[in-house]
């Protein structure tokens, strides 16, 4: 069942995690952990296995939603499709006062 | 399922499934003794350290829990304890000999280290053949005592090896097992929902009360963990935040609820799922969960963390395919096959369940057969 190329962990996450090296311009399908929610996304970029795409595009300040929690905040707009980690978003809790380049 | 394991009944009624007989030292100056028994004699097993002078207060404390937990954990047969000055090695002689199993304490002041040795090595001969004349018996899976800590992780931590460990966690729990967890830094971001999850008042204060100290006492270092936390291998792996790391870590306990919050070494009282306050150091908390007497500990990794432990066997689980392939060495679980969903998350837990009866059974894991034994004492503070 090599068909679904990424994850989810909760229906409502802004993000999915790449199961397979994912190419830009490839149309990739994605399912949620529990439950039978699916997903069809359109890759933007190079996205290696276990790293985070985007489901929705994200604006800058919004937070990242993952196992239905809160696990940081876009530093830069991200659009549906695009690999979403360090470069675009940071800790909420930590690195608050700088910049999270 | 199995639910028998074919283990060792300690004097104190503690199952334990391997059967060291163990030369501790107490001190840093006592390690080359304890190391030339372990060459000498056949069967011994020494577990040399940093520490154990001019410790104090707390710190003091932490370091007899720990060491008089080491040759306490039901898979230790028997123990010498030799350290460089009698009090402290009798301390810690005394602590074991609580638990009914042979210990005996040696000094080097006033002996020299090779007179010394060579009593430890007649004391070891006596104990390694009391320890091999034990007979093992089948018991109850569910009497022993697992630790679960996981490390270099990556996201397929949080999507697969980690919940794989979940699941076998709810289940073991089911029959009424005993588990510990800790890594209190790596809840940041995660720690409401272990709060949440403890089952008294009282525990759950004490919890955010320990969780609390220790993003103080970054602060205080004017700091914060960005930068450390998530590390270099976890961004690697696709980590980004701590937030992110955290309920990944968490997914370990799956969703069992926690009768006890203990601090550093901290004894569990009763079955069930216990928090211990330990640092994140992978090395640091595996040791303070044997001292606490685990006997089996679950390392689900990502990226490839390679820990081991003298006295408890550490079994390796992970999801990463890259990791099966270019390090499978140091893997006892390949459960790859959950990220593209070939297999659910049931048929993995069973396969750890299995994987763990057929270690306590007796054969190693890898990272024993790697010879990969990290004793690692958490210190609070600096010594006098």
């Amino acid at each position: 069942m090599a068909f679904y190329k990424f994850l989810v962990h909760k229906e409502g996450d802004s993000v999915g995690i790449a199961t397979d090296d994912l190419q830009p311009h490839e149309k990739v399908k994605g399912k949620v952990l529990e439950g039978e929610e699916e997903y069809e996304i359109n890759v933007l970029m190079e996205i290696p296995l276990g790293y985070k795409i985007s489901l929705k595009d994200i604006e800058e300040g919004e937070e990242i939603i993952e196992y239905g929690e809160k696990i940081g905040k876009a530093i830069k707009p991200i659009k549906k499709g695009e690999m979403v980690h360090v470069h675009n978003i940071k800790s909420i809790i930590w690195g608050g006062n700088k910049d999270g380049e | 399922m199995e639910n028998k394991i074919f283990g060792y009944v300690r004097e104190n009624g503690k199952i334990g499934v391997r059967n060291h007989v163990l030369i501790i030292p107490v001190d840093d100056i006592s390690n080359s003794a304890a190391v030339a028994v372990e060459n000498i004699i056949h069967g011994t097993l020494a577990i040399p350290h940093h520490y154990g002078r001019l410790q104090f207060g707390k710190d003091l404390e932490l370091f007899f829990k720990t060491m008089i937990g080491a040759g306490s954990n039901p898979n230790v047969a028997a123990a010498i304890v030799v350290g460089i000055e009698p009090k402290w090695a009798n301390k810690i002689a005394q602590g074991i000999a609580e638990t009914g199993k042979p210990v005996e304490a040696f000094y080097i002041e006033k002996n020299g280290e090779l007179k010394t040795i060579e009593k430890m090595c007649r004391s070891a001969v006596r104990m390694v053949e009391h320890a091999t004349s034990l007979k093992k018996e089948w018991v109850n899976f569910s009497d022993i005592t697992i630790s679960l800590k996981c490390g270099e992780s990556d996201t397929t931590s949080g999507l697969a090896s980690n919940r794989i460990v979940g699941r076998f966690t709810e289940k073991f729990l089911q029959n009424n097992g005993t588990v510990l967890f800790g890594e209190t830094t790596e809840l940041t971001g995660a720690e409401h929902i272990v709060a949440q999850r403890l089952k008294k008042e009282e525990d759950r204060n004490k919890f955010l009360k320990m969780f609390n100290e220790y993003q103080e006492l970054i602060k205080e270092q004017g700091v914060d963990l960005l930068g450390s936390q998530p590390t270099e291998g976890n961004i690697a792996g696709g980590l980004s935040t701590i937030e992110e790391k955290a309920l990944g870590n968490i997914q370990k306990i799956g969703n069992a609820k926690i009768d006890s919050a203990l601090d550093y070494g901290e004894q569990p009282v009763g079955k069930g799922l216990h928090f211990m306050n330990t640092s994140s150091a992978a090395a640091e908390a595996v040791t303070l969960f044997a001292a606490a007497g685990a006997v089996v500990h679950l390392f689900p990794t990502g990226q490839g963390n390679i820990i081991g432990n003298p006295i408890i066997p550490v079994i390796k689980i992970t999801a990463n395919p890259n990791t099966v392939k270019y390090m499978s060495e140091h893997i006892d679980l390949d459960a790859s096959g959950l990220l593209n969903l070939r297999e659910n998350l049931d048929h993995y837990a069973d396969c750890l369940w299995n994987k763990i009866i057929e270690t306590a059974n007796g054969k190693f894991v890898k990272a024993e057969i790697l010879k990969h034994r990290e004793f690692v004492l958490t210190k609070l503070y600096p010594s006098a």
